[in-house]
């Protein structure tokens, strides 16, 4: 079979090289990882008309359609024009051109779980902030790894990702409510960080320095004492990374950030990544992006133009802990080490 | 005759009547409730017409006007102490045909068992005065016609919210006047006459029985369902047990208060006795323990009525779906069932 393919040019087009020559995948976003189901009966007629029958669940909520030739691949990003305008236009207000496919690689879906709309122990609507998201990091050939995830536990695993947004919530303690009953303390004990003690007349003393903010307190209360603050908080966790080389789980870059202060921080990414790279966008995880810049430069570019809440806290240096699957993997000679910001 | 009265006359009528009343009805509190982004409807003041919550349950009863959770009895020195001081101000208490039933259980609770009245309830329950609200529609967790507690004759006021505000009807002299000169419109009030669901009340004929139904294996089942949180008897509207716990102030060792804190059977050590000895050590004989007071032991103590009312908060807040009129039926036919084998 003669063939003479761009893969590269395809790639943009977030259409994956298959081993079977001639053959692609296509990868549709899900920001948020919530849509319409009626999405999945367009899904399942691109799958069985142009795919090879089957379906994959995208490691990132991506939905897959495996088996694709390249031929038909016109027809196919023909096909999704509607999906792209309703998904990517309308639901998350995304600026761009759906008449032939995808304008860059989208399979760095912003992941959701599934958030307060359902989950008892959510601390915020995860896919309102995905849609809000989307147009701050899509469509760019500056890639993200984006997950967020409705309270501390992190179901998301925003630990493993460029950027992980967790849900916190500042808990009020209504004194005059409490039964002394101890759930709050045993749940916090149990679930989260063991924050909650009794005072000597049964009520409820706190160390509100190690609170990771899950609301569990709130959720096993009979009573009613312990309530969320109404404003959403967020941690923010970055440089998380899986890879062959150095996986690493993300640490605390901010805490207790509102949602506007997030948004303008994920807002200034496009920034950061054009001046480390010099704006010669390459597909690389973020946390290397970091790592080339170092946390201060990330820390000072990323909170520009930022005014931050009270209540946030921002770390002043992040140690992250590599498993380097090759022993002193960093340890290079100087002229290998990677460049950020202008190339000369 | 009754009184119509929009929603702005009914706030200044609140407004004339503040000077002598303390008016309290449900109050909506937006986000407090158990999981994100949900609400709470329980007991406050109100000061406009618009803050009463007609379209919900309240989450919590009206008992927390009379009895709150946490109240301080009285504060001591040394060799002295005071009672606390209570307002001086009639309570104006906006709640259903079932809470007014709940109120004389907790009258006779407070007022008649053991031959002597709790002062600390008194003074504040000789100033309340009842606004029925009408409710003929109820909730999926009501049963209060099953419990014959649908009607009620015990108000100074009813009230019937519609589309053109509030009309009341107001047979108290002494809240009368205070109506008068507002538009006069034919109302009587209407009662519920039947809730979706029905319950079986049953009727256990002998000490043999009683002790073969503890015994019944319908028990277990809370071990594996109930957490023992308590939530159901926090939101009861008959439940009154408390227990004192001493604030010694931190300063001063001699000095401090003694406090009246809400307490419930369902959480364990709720029976614990000096050399620690435990009645009911598990979530099933606590359950069991609730349900026959409710429906069978304070009935056989004081005669005319079961102390439940069915007004079903108890299932309402549950946060493992344990229904109570599930439960009571399943008594039920336990009873049955061993009346039965008892036969044969």
């Amino acid at each position: 079979m003669n063939q003479d393919i761009n893969i590269k040019k395809l790639q943009k087009n977030c259409w994956r090289q298959s081993k079977v020559p001639g053959e692609f995948m296509l990868q549709m976003r899900v920001p948020g990882s919530m849509i319409s189901a009626k999405h999945l009966e367009r899904v399942q007629y691109i799958c069985q008309t142009w795919g090879n029958g089957n379906f994959h669940v995208g490691m990132r909520h991506t939905l897959n359609v495996p088996g694709v030739k390249y031929e038909d691949i016109p027809a196919v990003n023909d096909y999704i024009s509607e999906y792209l305008e309703e998904v990517e236009c309308d639901m998350c207000d995304v600026d761009m051109e759906t008449d032939a496919g995808y304008p860059t690689i989208g399979s760095r879906n912003i992941m959701a779980c599934i958030g307060n709309t359902h989950c008892i122990l959510a601390n915020y609507n995860t896919q309102d902030l995905a849609r809000k998201l989307e147009p701050l990091v899509f469509p760019s050939h500056y890639h993200i790894k984006m997950s967020l995830s409705g309270c501390p536990n992190d179901c998301g695993k925003g630990h493993f990702n460029d950027f992980g947004i967790v849900g916190i919530s500042k808990m009020v303690y209504h004194y005059e409510r409490c039964i002394g009953c101890g759930m709050c303390i045993d749940a916090c004990k149990k679930h989260a960080t063991g924050v909650l003690s009794f005072t000597e007349d049964k009520k409820i003393a706190k160390d509100t320095c190690c609170c990771v903010g899950c609301g569990e307190c709130a959720t096993v209360c009979p009573a009613g004492a312990w309530t969320r603050r109404p404003t959403k908080f967020f941690r923010v966790l970055v440089g998380g990374r899986t890879g062959k080389q150095s996986p690493r789980m993300g640490k605390t870059f901010l805490n207790w950030v509102t949602e506007d202060v997030l948004l303008t921080v994920i807002g200034n990414w496009q920034k950061f990544s054009a001046w480390v790279l010099d704006h010669q966008p390459v597909y690389m995880h973020g946390g290397h992006l970091i790592d080339m810049a170092g946390y201060d430069k990330f820390k000072e570019m990323m909170l520009e133009g930022v005014t931050l809440n009270p209540e946030a806290t921002v770390a002043q240096r992040i140690l992250w802990t590599e498993t380097e699957y090759r022993a002193q993997i960093n340890v290079i000679p100087l002229s290998e080490h990677p460049k950020a910001g202008p190339r000369k | 005759m009754g009184y119509r009265l929009s929603y702005p006359e009914a706030d200044e009528l609140f407004r004339k009547l503040s000077a002598e009343y303390e008016i309290y009805a449900p109050k909506l509190f937006e986000k407090q409730g158990r999981y994100s982004d949900t609400d709470i409807v329980r007991y406050d003041r109100v000061k406009r017409a618009e803050e009463i919550v007609w379209d919900r349950k309240s989450d919590f009863s009206a008992k927390e006007v009379v009895s709150p959770i946490t109240q301080t009895i009285f504060y001591f020195t040394e060799d002295e102490y005071r009672e606390s001081r209570t307002g001086a101000k009639k309570l104006l208490i906006f709640l259903r045909p079932c809470d007014i039933n709940a109120f004389e259980h907790q009258d006779k609770i407070y007022l008649e068992n053991g031959g002597i009245a709790d002062v600390f309830y008194q003074r504040v329950r000789d100033r309340v005065r009842f606004v029925l609200m009408e409710c003929t529609e109820g909730w999926d967790t009501c049963f209060c016609v099953s419990m014959g507690a649908n009607r009620t004759n015990d108000y100074s006021a009813a009230v019937r919210r519609d589309e053109n505000g509030l009309l009341f009807s107001v047979p108290d002299p002494e809240l009368a006047p205070h109506f008068a000169g507002n538009r006069e419109e034919p109302f009587e009030v209407r009662f519920i006459e039947q809730n979706d669901f029905t319950v079986e009340i049953p009727e256990i004929p002998n000490k043999d029985v009683l002790n073969k139904l503890k015994k019944h294996p319908m028990w277990q089942e809370f071990n594996d369902r109930c957490i023992s949180c308590g939530s159901c008897t926090v939101a009861c509207s008959t439940c009154t047990c408390f227990t004192t716990v001493d604030k010694i102030y931190d300063e001063n060792a001699h000095a401090g208060e003694r406090r009246r804190v809400a307490a419930s059977c369902q959480v364990a050590g709720f029976d614990c006795m000096a050399g620690g000895h435990e009645f009911r050590t598990t979530a099933a004989d606590r359950m069991r323990y609730r349900v026959l007071h409710k429906v069978h032991d304070y009935k056989a103590r004081f005669g005319d009525f079961h102390m439940c009312v069915g007004c079903g908060r108890c299932s309402a807040r549950c946060p493992k779906f344990i229904s109570f009129p599930a439960t009571i039926n399943k008594m039920a036919a336990a009873i049955k069932e061993i009346v039965a084998a008892e036969r044969q």
